[in-house]
């Protein structure tokens, strides 16, 4: 019976890679948009003036508060009440994106903040724009506390994006929800799944590690 | 040169500045000396608007800098100001130290500015370490890197916040001789310091800071020796007995 399942599983294989690329295309749009907002916001983060920090620290706390299946119900489900239709696609890009993007501003803004206050008074002082502040001095030193929490971040992404499987994007996990009513082998059908996620995910987990390696050795 | 009129700052509730009214002319060495948080610092920091005041007027070179239609950028590109604790960029060589606020702020080309910059380094005695990074160098020498960053802006005037108190004793004096330099060379300098050989030596004012004021303001000489103020005698007593 076994061998006949898994006959069959090795038959579906197509479609789990399929899956897999619709996985791989809904997190990497989402982790380079997510990237973007969460830069974004995680340096309007540090700005102390007109509230701008608090309105972006509401953004993060109430992304972390309320979990992620309920914000991709309320984009997919709930944005049509008010006119809204997305397809599952750029629902789940969306929700996607704007939920890594909220952790993301944290992990930019920690970042900003850990590069000493001296640094942006040398820079200001030396006739540096904002911009310039940031491009050539701050960030720069911002980014060894950025990169290893940052691809850590993405690895989360890649597995998060599972949950969209519920708006019926086709992604792994949904090419595994429909196998298995077919081929009745949880194990088989599911451990298959979670390699793939797996391949995915191994090579990100050591590159964080490598940061994270090659930042606490280079900070003398 | 540099006009306060009426300088009144406030961190909070605290008065930091009190009424604050001095001119510093071309060529003119200041030393600024007084009590640990008697605001010398923000005295200074005044200047390029690290900090902005809430009353009064600060000119720089006749523009008034404490303006909103005021170019920060240019005014701060035309003051050199070095940090007590050098505040180099520790992800840059020292030649890119010296280097990126020419290019990016004042346009210079690259080769140009290198070269400039070369100059400038051996100008402060440290040629060889141009390629190094400041955390390869020694306090003086990141000392003299910061004063060469700052000068190859082309300044008008070069602010100096106790360019020597986060030293070892050994590397105040290559640090001192650098600025020494400089003054006689004819650079316009406000220095908070209490190096008072450097005082002697170079300086054509001293001000004694307490409180937020500038409670005396004297000739080097007529300062050290004859300090009209209670306050001035009792600090100087006890920087005396410290050197
Ligand atoms: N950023 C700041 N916020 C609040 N208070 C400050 C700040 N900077 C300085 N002060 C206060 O202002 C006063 C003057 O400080 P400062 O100019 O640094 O003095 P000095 O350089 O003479 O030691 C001190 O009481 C100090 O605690
Ligand atoms: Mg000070």
């Amino acid at each position: 019976m076994i061998a006949v399942y898994f006959k069959g599983l090795m038959h579906t294989f197509p479609l789990f890679l399929k899956g897999l690329w619709v996985t791989i295309l809904v997190s990497g749009v989402s982790l380079l948009a997510g990237t973007l907002l969460g830069v974004i916001c995680g340096i309007l983060r540090t700005v102390k003036k007109w509230g701008i920090s608090k309105i972006m620290g509401f953004y993060a706390d109430y992304m972390r508060g309320v979990p992620f299946l309920v914000h991709i119900f309320i984009i997919y489900f709930i944005l049509p009440e008010v006119g809204i239709q997305l397809d599952p696609f750029p629902a789940a890009t969306i929700a996607l994106t704007i939920y890594a993007g909220a952790y993301i501003s944290e992990i930019v803004a920690a970042g900003i903040l850990s590069v000493p206050k001296g640094q942006w008074e040398a820079a200001t002082a030396y006739g540096l724009n904002p911009f310039q502040r940031l491009r050539y001095v701050i960030f720069p030193q911002a980014i060894r506390v950025i990169l290893p929490p940052l691809v850590g971040e993405y690895v989360l992404l890649v597995k998060d994006s599972s949950i969209v499987s519920v708006i019926g994007l086709t992604d792994v996990t949904r090419v595994g929800w429909l196998t298995v009513q077919r081929i009745p082998e949880g194990l088989m059908v599911f451990g298959l799944v979670g390699i793939l996620y797996f391949v995915v995910c191994y090579p990100m987990i050591h590159l964080s590690h490598y940061l994270e390696e090659k930042v606490s050795y280079e900070s003398h | 040169m540099i006009i306060f009129k009426n300088v009144n700052k406030w961190f909070g509730s605290l008065h930091v500045l009190k009424d604050i009214n001095l001119h510093i002319h071309p060529g003119e060495v200041v030393v600024v000396c007084g009590p640990s948080g008697s605001g010398k610092s923000t005295l200074i920091r005044c200047i390029n608007q690290l900090e902005p005041i809430q009353k009064g007027e600060i000119y720089v070179d006749g523009i008034q800098v404490n303006k909103r239609s005021t170019n920060l950028t240019k005014i701060r590109s035309e003051i050199g100001f070095v940090f007590q604790q050098f505040n180099l960029y520790p992800h840059l060589t020292v030649l890119e130290n010296v280097v990126l606020s020419p290019i990016k702020v004042k346009k210079v080309p690259r080769k140009e500015a290198e070269e400039n910059a070369l100059r400038l380094l051996e100008r402060v005695g440290i040629p060889d370490k141009a390629n190094d990074y400041p955390s390869q160098l020694s306090g003086g020498q990141c000392q003299r890197v910061a004063i060469a960053r700052g000068l190859a802006m082309n300044p008008k005037v070069m602010l100096f916040d106790e360019p020597t108190s986060a030293l070892d004793p050994e590397m105040i004096k290559e640090v001192l001789d650098v600025m020494v330099e400089l003054a006689q060379e004819g650079m316009t300098m406000i220095v908070v310091t209490h190096e008072m050989g450097f005082a002697r030596q170079v300086a054509d004012r001293v001000f004694f800071m307490d409180e937020g004021q500038i409670v005396e303001s004297n000739t080097p000489d007529e300062f050290f020796d004859h300090p009209e103020h209670e306050r001035t005698k009792e600090f100087l007593s006890k920087i005396i007995t410290h050197n």
